[in-house]
């Protein structure tokens, strides 16, 4: 019976709750607020008017490293760049997790990997990681101009592929971000995220 | 990092480097497989069963086809002789894992993957198979993800085909925990964000509490979100957080222990469980309160509750109470009954809600309960067969005698007794209570309770009722011994009950109960006579009921029966069925498993009749039925030559003649004409 109560009251809370912890696409993306590497506080809002491209980061995640030791993520930041968009990278990692980064390290990552990111948010609590229901590293979202959420999901469709084999993937960010410029809808908005999961707080 | 430390990794790396190998070093090789054919020497054109048997160390997992919110599926790429080709890999059943609300659908210990290899046909034997197969995959702990490779080779030779018994008994309890085919297809419908999905289901079939459904279609559901299992009827129906909106989801509906079976849901109506508002068809509602009063009204000549209430009723003649009297005992009596049922009724509604399976006298499932009915059932027909008196403790039953308390509790009483003699009659109107919305089912208790108390009703407030009833007199008493045989059945009834649900042991503890008690009302009673103060022994007689409650809770409930079979049917074995075939008696071979609904509808419908038994027996055919409810290999093996993937499967063996597949779907007509064509 108090499995039946417990169940109950989970069931209640699943429910409810993640209407708020869920960006839908065609809809407004959250706002948040969030100190990048070098201490400055960056918001969404901000970028009102260009397109912002939201990336989930994990230094220490096998998936990661190989976007970024093959040059495809930063290829791919470029070319966000160069369109007029802007690359903000997350880390959601909690302390004492794998690719949890104090500001520092953090520094010194994005040099070393030579990241095109506009900024490197730290959000150890993973209260925006949350709220867009990030869950793999990588794990990408667009939102245009207007602030509406224009795509979800993976940056590419070979989520087994090995370094040799990425140039034939499909890379989905890079064809949303160009069907987004051109004022077409996103033919691709929704794809299943692959990675290593995000490694927040319990 | 310390520069200390720095060092120290930078050696260790060196080291582990310079002597490949020699140690485990963290993110390589947390995972190995291993390959093996169920046959090493395949006969050509033949098709041989590949096992990847992966074993993972100790706290990291590998993942299943759908990985969930993360992960990865494993990918092969095999080099094949010319000729060969390789199906699809196939995964068992998984387990799931849940970190910070990111889903895995992972394996935790070692687990094998199956494929299977098609050697053509024309090959001459001898001839050497070379296999090599890459398979990449990812494997991780709770913190750490890493994808491996391991290139895996497996020399085959083209030959007689044959499978040792030490292979196959590894296949065999590999292939255990694979889902099984469902066979009948699943119903899913999307609304306001929630996914229902009816998988066909047997209500008899067990199911754990671990029962969840497993996505295979990427998106179509929330992973993360809590699952809902409920049962209605046939059907299970998965409440969960849609993800998409999907053409059709497939998925593996695991109900523990390893056990699950493929779903393919299509897109239907799914009955949504009630809600409150739609459409409620009142007049429908209506006639079941009409049904069930009705069925509260015959309840009062059943055994369980006939002698309560004649007794009641001729003590209110006999008091010869007044009008206000009679009333008030009548509403007192009425509010006993009405309460127990609507409070059984609105128990087993919340019940039913929290997702366990329970019908109508469902506290008649517990043993326990069944043996405190059995004692108080005994009491009451030792009491009315004059034994003793119940005249003292004045917060017990107080059956024979007046006031509004008493008739209050013999009311409770009876609605309580009564319960096991409501199925019969009110089947219908309560299968109808449970899945109308909850109020309409209260409705129905209400009905039930209202019908159960009517009699009595009357006779409260209608004094013409009352005056017809015969004048009290010395009759009364061997009227009231008289009335006691029927509760004395209803005691029987119960130990058979009892028995039921605890075996020969829990019977003969609950009969010895039953004696004790009986012989301490017997003192009670003798001690009445001459006039003794009998508190001790009502002591005794509670103590006794406890002792015995509390003794029958320890009782294990023996296994359940085997599967319910047709007259005359033996387990199905292959050397069985040569046997049969040699004596040249014609075969009935049927395969079916406690969870396949089509199985239990063709039984009943048309294999367990009396007129297709009787055309058996005439035409004397044996059968065998294979029971497949646990995926027994073997039996398995069996199906899969028959070119059925799974239950149901009907063979017909004519004497001396071709076997034939008979289709899914049987009718009595079908079986009957089976022994004479």
């Amino acid at each position: 019976m108090n499995r039946v109560i417990a169940f109950g009251v989970a069931m209640i809370a699943a429910m409810a709750i993640p209407a708020a912890a869920e960006q839908a696409n065609g809809q407004k993306a959250t706002d948040f607020k969030l100190t990048d590497a070098s201490g400055k506080t960056v918001q969404l809002s901000d970028y009102r008017g260009k397109t912002v491209v939201l990336e989930w980061n994990n230094p220490g995640c096998p998936f990661v490293q190989r976007h970024y030791e093959s040059g495809n993520m930063q290829k791919t930041q470029t070319a966000a760049k160069a369109g007029g968009a802007v690359w903000l990278t997350i880390n959601s990692g909690a302390p004492g997790k794998q690719g949890y980064m104090e500001a520092p390290a953090a520094r010194k990552w994005v040099g070393d990997s030579k990241s095109a990111a506009a900024h490197y948010l730290l959000d150890p609590k993973g209260i925006v990681g949350k709220g867009y229901a990030a869950k793999t590293t990588p794990h990408i979202y667009i939102i245009d101009g207007q602030g509406t959420l224009r795509y979800q999901g993976a940056i590419d469709d070979k989520p087994a592929a090995r370094i040799d084999e990425m140039p034939a993937a499909r890379n989905h960010a890079v064809a949303a971000l160009n069907e987004i410029k051109a004022g077409k809808t996103v033919s691709v908005a929704q794809t299943q995220a692959y990675g290593c999961s995000v490694k927040y707080a319990e | 990092m310390s520069k200390f430390g720095f060092v120290l990794m930078t050696l260790l790396v060196g080291f582990a480097a310079a002597m490949p190998g020699a140690a485990q070093q963290a993110g390589q090789d947390n995972l190995t497989v291993e390959l093996v054919a169920e046959t090493d020497s395949p006969a050509a054109g033949s098709e041989v069963t590949i096992a990847f048997v992966a074993t993972p160390d100790p706290g990291w997992h590998g993942y299943w086809k759908n990985p969930g919110d993360a992960g990865l599926d494993t990918r092969l790429d095999w080099k094949l002789p010319a000729g060969l080709t390789a199906g699809e890999l196939r995964y068992p059943v998984p387990t799931r894992l849940l970190i910070s609300g990111i889903m895995n659908y992972v394996y935790k210990g070692s687990y094998t993957q199956l494929a299977t290899l098609k050697i053509p046909a024309g090959l001459a034997t001898g001839t050497a198979l070379p296999i090599t197969v890459r398979a990449d995959y990812l494997v991780c702990t709770d913190e750490v993800c890493v994808p491996e490779t391991e290139n895996l080779a497996i020399r085959l030779t083209v030959g007689d085909g044959v499978i040792s018994g030490e292979r196959r008994a590894r296949f065999d309890a590999w292939r255990r925990v694979f889902p099984k085919p469902l066979g009948s297809e699943a119903k899913f419908s999307i609304a306001d964000g929630v996914a229902r999905i009816a998988i066909p289901y047997p209500a008899s079939a067990a199911i754990s509490d671990e029962t969840y459904f497993y996505p295979l279609t990427t998106g179509a559901l929330n992973y993360a979100a809590p699952q809902k299992v409920t049962r209605d009827g046939d059907l299970l129906v998965i409440e969960t957080k849609a993800g998409g909106t999907p053409q059709r989801i497939e998925g593996v509906l695991a109900v523990g222990a390893g056990q699950g079976f493929s779903v393919t849901a299509v897109s239907g109506a799914v009955a949504v469980a009630a809600t409150g508002e739609a459409g409620i068809d009142w007049s429908a509602a209506l006639i079941a309160f009409g049904g069930a009063l009705l069925g509260g009204l015959i309840l009062n000549v059943m055994p369980c509750v006939f002698p309560i209430l004649s007794l009641k009723a001729l003590s209110l003649a006999k008091s010869g109470a007044s009008e206000g009297q009679a009333r008030g005992e009548a509403l007192a009596y009425t509010a006993g009954v009405v309460l127990v049922v609507l409070a059984l009724g609105g128990l087993m509604l919340g019940l039913r809600a929290g997702g366990a399976s329970v019908g109508w006298a469902f506290q008649l499932t517990d043993p326990r309960v069944i043996l405190l009915l059995l004692l108080l059932v005994l009491g009451i027909a030792l009491n009315l067969a004059g034994l003793f008196e119940m005249m003292t403790p004045r917060f017990a039953g107080r059956l024979a005698s007046g006031g509004s308390g008493g008739a209050f509790m013999t009311g409770a009483l009876a609605a309580f007794i009564a319960t096991p003699c409501t199925g019969p009659f009110m089947g219908a109107a309560l299968g109808a209570a449970l899945v109308l919305p909850w109020y309409v089912a209260i409705l129905i208790f209400l009905g039930l309770g209202l019908g159960l108390a009517l009699p009595f009703l009357l006779l409260g407030f209608v004094p013409a009722l009352r005056r017809m009833l015969p004048k009290p007199g010395a009759w009364m008493d061997t009227f009231r011994k008289i009335l006691s045989v029927p509760m004395f059945l209803t005691a029987i009834a119960l130990a058979w009950v009892l028995g039921g649900l605890t075996g020969v042991n829990g019977m003969a503890l609950g009969l010895t109960l039953a004696l004790a008690l009986a012989v301490v009302l017997w003192v009670l009673g003798r001690r009445q006579v001459r006039g003794a103060g009998n508190g001790a022994a009502w002591a005794v007689a509670v103590l006794v009921t406890a002792a015995g409650v509390w003794l029958v809770s320890g009782i294990e409930k023996p296994a359940a029966a085997a599967a319910t079979a047709a007259k005359g049917a033996e387990p199905f074995s292959e050397t069985r069925l040569a046997a049969l075939r040699a004596e040249g008696r014609p075969v009935f071979a049927y395969f079916t498993a406690d969870w396949c609904v089509t199985c239990k509808v063709n039984e009943k419908t048309a294999i367990e009749t009396d007129a297709v038994a009787s055309a058996f027996k005439d035409g004397n055919v044996a059968v065998l039925v294979g029971d497949w409810t646990d995926g027994d290999p073997a039996l398995g093996r069996f199906i899969e030559q028959h070119n059925r993937a799974g239950v149901p499967l009907y063979l017909w063996y004519p004497k001396g003649g071709e076997p034939r597949v008979l289709p899914q779907v049987l009718t009595q007509g079908m079986l009957t004409a089976l022994p004479g064509g």
